[in-house]
């Protein structure tokens, strides 16, 4: 199981909102322990999806250098089971984002109905490591292969409707733009 | 990935409560992902591993009258502290009150006697014949496969405990006790 | 309680029965934002949240839960917050009546200080 719970973005505009969809498949073995017989997509995992919506929207408010992680869900209500076939569809909308952390308000829905929505907290997480360094969730390269595999700069646009520039710090860590850029320079 | 978030159930209290416990293994797939750096469990698996435990206490307490028993409702989910691999997170589901329909729960995952996360939660219960009168079967079958699940999750050492909890045959808890003097026994016959 | 402190009341009372899912007659003035409902760190941070947006006012960081005053070695010794670190609180937070926590100046005391009503008093410094 690969921990992807949002196939791809298809809005994404900085620091405001982002829509991203997931796809539900019998191919996925997890939808055949709920339940063994008869599968449909745990509420969590759409949760995790929400929260992986709206993660991404924070984090990259910061230009992906902060740490952001789940800290709470002050509510999340379910109204009706996704299926194998469904297509879901997460909107997040960022409340307020301060040096500590960010609330985003999430909904997901199914054929045009409201299927769940969530308030989440994320925290801004400042973690060391045994040596006392600052320990980083993701490797830069593994997380713009991610954001790249979403196609968030395919859609992405900044607060003034520009298309969303690759941040130094993914760009960095990425040894084709590195070159690309001395060749350019 | 098997979706089974709960290792062994440790204690059952049938319309009371329920503790059960999930050991994280580094060998668990999806970990390389979250995160590839800082391997955890995900917030959203602590919460199903105390939404699956509320699951089976429902389902126990009812005799699994019902296939579906699922998360409606998730209130004040705070994480404390992460739980790393080699740890086991031990979760309690407190039954608050119940519906027809509906099911409040307390809950709280804990690690190392401290306390990680907690929650209040609403779980529904229903068939799908309910909706669809031709699928009757499929409730029967998942039915069939979640007592299976729980008689391999729940099986209480003492013989007497697990009997009155109406779960597992004291033959399936004899077999694992083996007796020196019943093998003599058996080898003279 | 005038008009216009009854309706912040009611507004903060709202904040904190959604940040905290406690019951509408659990948060009562004298109520402790710790002891009484629960409220854990992580909780802060969504009242804040919640205030600033219902209120239409912003909340510097540690304005209103001093953690960087609590935890900071210039201001606490063995578990105690000096009379500097005192000093700092008070100037800090003047919306709380500090006197009780400097007759027993324990860190861990300073959870139960907080009282709903020193919310509500704090929020209605901040209106015009």
């Amino acid at each position: 199981m690969r921990w992807f719970w949002i196939d791809r973005f298809t809005e994404f505009t900085s620091g405001q909102s982002a829509t991203a969809i997931k796809t539900l498949s019998l191919s996925e073995d997890h939808l055949h322990d709920h339940f063994p017989g008869a599968s449909c997509m745990p509420n969590t995992l759409i949760l995790e999806g929400m929260a992986q919506t709206a993660g991404l929207l924070v984090c990259e408010h910061g230009g992906f250098t902060k740490q952001v992680v789940l800290a709470k869900v002050s509510k999340a209500q379910f109204h009706f089971e996704a299926w194998p076939g469904d297509t879901l569809t997460y909107r997040a909308q960022v409340q307020s984002i301060k040096d500590d952390g960010a609330m985003a308000s999430v909904t997901s829905h199914v054929n045009g109905q409201l299927q769940a929505e969530a308030e989440i907290f994320f925290a801004h997480l400042e973690q060391l490591n045994s040596r006392g360094d600052k320990l980083e969730l993701f490797d830069p390269y593994d997380l713009f292969s991610w954001l790249r595999l979403l196609k968030l700069y395919e859609v992405g646009r900044d607060a003034d409707g520009n298309p969303l520039k690759i941040h130094p710090h993914m760009a960095e860590s990425d040894p084709h733009l590195r070159s690309s850029a001395v060749a350019a320079s | 990935m098997r979706f089974k978030l709960l290792d062994r159930i440790v204690d059952l209290k049938p319309g009371v409560s329920i503790t059960a416990v999930k050991g994280l293994a580094l060998s668990e797939d999806y970990l390389a992902d979250h995160f590839p750096q800082f391997p955890v469990m995900p917030g959203v698996f602590m919460l199903e591993a105390m939404t699956q435990a509320s699951a089976w206490l429902i389902r126990a307490s009812e005799d699994f009258q019902h296939s579906f028993v699922v998360l409606r409702e998730a209130r004040n989910v705070k994480y404390a502290d992460f739980v790393a691999p080699g740890q086991t997170l031990t979760v309690t589901a407190e039954m608050l009150s119940q519906t027809e329909r509906e099911t409040k729960l307390k809950v709280h995952g804990m690690v190392d006697g401290k306390l990680n996360v907690s929650a209040r939660l609403v779980l529904a219960r229903y068939n799908l014949a309910e909706g669809n009168a031709a699928r009757a079967s499929a409730d029967a079958h998942v039915i069939r496969q979640m007592r299976l699940r729980f008689d391999v999750l729940y099986r209480p050492t003492d013989c007497s405990a697990g009997a009155s909890a109406g779960n597992g045959s004291p033959a399936t808890v004899n077999r694992l006790a083996i007796n020196p003097t019943e093998i003599n026994s058996a080898a003279i016959q | 309680m005038p008009v216009q402190q009854a309706e912040v009341f009611e507004k903060v009372r709202n904040c904190l029965v959604d940040a905290l899912g406690v019951d509408d007659d659990e948060v009562t003035p004298e109520a402790t934002m710790v002891g009484d409902l629960g409220a854990e760190s992580i909780d802060f941070l969504d009242i804040v949240f919640r205030l600033e947006k219902t209120f239409n006012i912003k909340i510097p960081r540690g304005e209103l839960f001093p953690e960087d005053i609590l935890s900071n070695a210039q201001y606490v010794r063995e578990g105690k917050v000096t009379s500097e670190g005192i000093a700092q609180l008070k100037t800090r937070m003047p919306f709380v009546d500090l006197t009780k926590f400097e007759a027993d100046p324990r860190v861990t005391n300073f959870g139960n200080l907080l009282t709903v009503q020193d919310l509500v008093n704090y929020v209605q410094s901040k209106l015009p």
